[in-house]
């Protein structure tokens, strides 16, 4: 039975005093907020595969603005290229339907179905590839410029996987 | 070659007495012929456990990899028995179908089977080859197996008795082969290219005037071809793989020059063209001037076909800020081209790009002054830094009928088969007319009309290096190339090969179609002439890389 008596404070125990003093640095720092770091935000964007940035722009509009942005898809094409790509590259990209499409189109396919295989062990791929990608892209684009609206299928092969 | 089987029931064991009691008439007549004794009244059982082996060697695949090479087969022509033993071989937990559907047809082997069996067979055409059957896997009836064989046999037949004179034999002999067609598989595998086949052969000797395959209902003939053309690309790499092959030796060719002109002989749709100006656009230094000329047939009712494909290239070329030209040249037979209307400036590079055109110039025999010798002629006169040949790797201009159908058939058996791993509708079903126009030429047609006069790439070594050719060698990036391209259309199956600087696409070790590079060195007045032409030594190797990323 406890008898309440007039004592003097006891010392607080440890965890008492962890929340003691979280609630007094809320009080006296501004919340942290990712979106006004929008550097740091692209910086992890940049990190995250194809999948996820698709569901990152599903946030919020910032996320979704930043995600949507070409540069995380260049960035993304050519993470595991071994060495830069050249700066005129760009402008075919971008004349050529954007990094993005790139990325969507050709890139993934590509790199998965050659993973399967045998001819690239590691997930680092050489400019072979990426060449191979780009050439393959522009004959999708030129397809389907020239044959208008019906959606080419020259590129179907590598997204169909074929069980022989 | 047969044993006989004493089993009362289709469970004996191997290793039977020689005595039979079961009377002749009671054994299929079919399989007799083929060297199988199989009771009539066995044959649905025996067509049954057949499913089930299927399935057993479905979901155990390892092992059957296995049985394929260690195991040894008893008394194969007691089919019955021999399932049996398989069955028992695998696991027996492999899981089997629980209640086996009532068979209102046979089952159908995967068509490579089949078409591997066929082959054996025509290796030696009197006696079917059995033991050698029986090492493959018999993954469909022994009926339609022995359908398969005897179609084949009887094609040959025919083609035998057509190269005789004899038609009257011969057609009967088509009709022959109508009724064995009802009992095969013609979807897929030697049922389907058997079918083609006999179609060919029914015009040939029924109508033997006019045999073009002429244009479908009233398209021009042209445009329909393009089509089938463009379906032909996208279901199978053959296209894929020459295009980019021509495109990275012509690359290579074009290093450290700034004023470069592209002579393609069969246009179609330029879908050569993009990779190739996609790629200048990127070399180090900027892309050169490219001046693209592209000879097509003329287009009837004032459509200028040749000359939206060359706008939709410039569209390409603007978008990638490459100096593009185009220039068409409309001309039904190449040998009607003359090489004032490419209009070539002397400054620039020259590289000539032929896929599957040459052989058309091909007559039945040598003569002088033929259409090829005089294409070859002012392609020579040209100085192409390169000129890209790509052709089918086949005898298709054998001066012997039999000897062209057979090769034909062996041909596009292995096409056909390749084909089956494509899934993609209609580019499939189109590609395959394609590929039977081929195949009509070659076996209906004569004369000035037979234009799929296809040789190997033996004899074109041969020819191009009378016609003052050299060899370029296809250098390790082009191998590079075609290999990942061939990766990612993920059927196991195709095979790339590089043979003396050419490469050579194929279907499990069939080459199909060969590419190969050649330059004509400039022609030297003097021997002694110390002002040696820059042409001479070329070290393709030394080529720097063509994009460095």
């Amino acid at each position: 039975m406890l008898t309440m008596r007039h004592q003097p404070r006891p010392s607080p125990r440890p965890h008492e005093a962890m929340q003691q003093m979280k609630a007094e640095d809320r009080e006296k720092k501004p919340k942290f907020c990712i979106n006004d770091h929008i550097d740091i935000l692209i910086e992890i964007l940049k990190h995250l595969d194809g999948p996820s940035l698709g569901v990152a722009s599903s946030v919020c509009r910032l996320w979704c603005t930043i995600a949507r942005s070409d540069s995380i898809w260049e960035h993304l094409c050519f993470r595991h290229v071994s060495s830069p790509p050249p700066s005129s590259l760009r402008t075919i990209v971008v004349a050529l339907g954007g990094y993005k499409e790139l990325y969507m189109v050709c890139v993934r396919p590509v790199l998965s179905r050659l993973l399967h295989s045998d001819l690239v062990r590691s997930s680092v791929w050489t400019r072979d590839e990426v060449q191979l990608s780009l050439s393959l892209f522009c004959v999708d684009y030129y397809e389907r410029r020239l044959l208008g609206d019906t959606s080419p299928s020259s590129l179907m092969f590598l997204c169909k996987p074929v069980n022989v | 070659m047969s044993l006989y089987s004493s089993g009362t029931s289709a469970a004996s064991s191997a290793g039977s007495s020689v005595s039979s009691t079961t009377k002749p008439s009671e054994i299929d007549g079919l399989l007799a012929g083929a060297g199988y004794r199989v009771r009539s009244s066995d044959l649905r059982h025996v067509a049954q456990r057949l499913e089930r082996l299927d399935a057993a060697m479905v979901n155990s695949p390892a092992e059957v990899s296995q049985l394929a090479s260690d195991a040894v087969h008893y008394n194969p022509s007691d089919i019955a028995s021999w399932v049996d033993s398989l069955l028992s071989e695998l696991n027996q937990t492999a899981s089997l179908p629980s209640d086996l559907p009532e068979l209102p047809e046979l089952m159908v082997g995967p068509g490579l089977n089949q078409t591997v069996l066929a082959e054996d067979a025509w290796t030696d055409h009197d006696a079917p080859q059995h033991q050698q059957l029986n090492n493959q896997f018999p993954v469909m009836t022994a009926m339609e197996e022995d359908s398969g064989i005897r179609l084949v046999h009887v094609l040959l037949t025919c083609a035998e008795s057509v190269q005789r004179g004899d038609l009257a034999f011969a057609g009967s002999l088509i009709e022959d082969m109508q009724s064995l067609l009802t009992r095969v598989n013609t979807s897929c595998g030697i049922g389907k290219v058997a079918g083609y086949f006999i179609d060919a052969l029914s015009r040939r000797i029924f109508t033997p005037q006019g045999v073009g395959f002429g244009g479908g209902v009233g398209l021009d003939p042209a445009y329909e071809n393009e089509v089938l053309y463009h379906h032909f690309y996208e279901a199978c790499p053959y296209l894929k793989f020459a295009h980019f092959t021509a495109n990275q030796a012509i690359l290579e060719a074009f290093d450290g020059h700034d004023c470069v002109h592209v002579v393609d002989f069969n246009l179609m749709h330029g879908l050569q063209w993009p990779a190739l100006i996609q790629a200048l656009a990127l070399r180090p230094g900027g892309p050169p001037l490219l001046r693209l000329t592209g000879i097509g047939p003329p287009s009837p009712d004032g459509r200028d076909s040749l000359r939206e494909v060359g706008l939709r290239l410039s569209e390409l070329a603007r978008s990638v800020n490459v100096r593009f030209a185009f220039r068409g040249v409309a001309a039904s037979r190449l040998e009607d081209v003359k090489p004032w209307m490419l209009q070539v400036n002397p400054k620039e590079a020259v590289a000539v790009n032929s896929i599957m055109q040459l052989h058309r110039l091909l007559g039945s025999e040598p003569s002088r002054n033929s259409p090829i010798e005089m294409v070859l002629g002012w392609i020579r006169n040209l100085n192409p830094k390169i000129m890209t040949v790509i052709e089918q790797e086949a005898n298709h201009n054998q001066p012997g009928f039999l000897d062209r159908f057979t090769d034909a058939l062996y041909y596009y058996s292995t096409m056909f088969d390749s084909l089956e791993a494509c899934t993609l509708q209609p580019e499939k079903a189109l590609a395959e007319i394609y590929i039977q126009r081929e195949i009509c030429n070659v076996v209906c047609c004569e004369g000035s009309a037979r234009v799929e006069r296809h040789e190997p790439l033996a004899k074109w070594r041969g020819r191009l290096g009378q016609a003052g050719f050299r060899p370029l060698h296809l250098g390790s990036n082009a191998f590079k190339q075609a290999s990942m391209l061939l990766t990612l259309f993920s059927a196991e199956g195709y095979c790339v090969e590089e043979k003396e600087g050419c490469l050579t696409l194929g279907w499990h070790s069939r080459p199909l179609i060969a590419a190969s590079a050649w330059e004509a060195p400039l022609a030297l007045p003097d021997a002694n002439s110390p002002a040696a032409a820059p042409g001479i030594f070329v070290n393709p190797h030394s080529n720097p890389p063509i994009n460095s990323l």
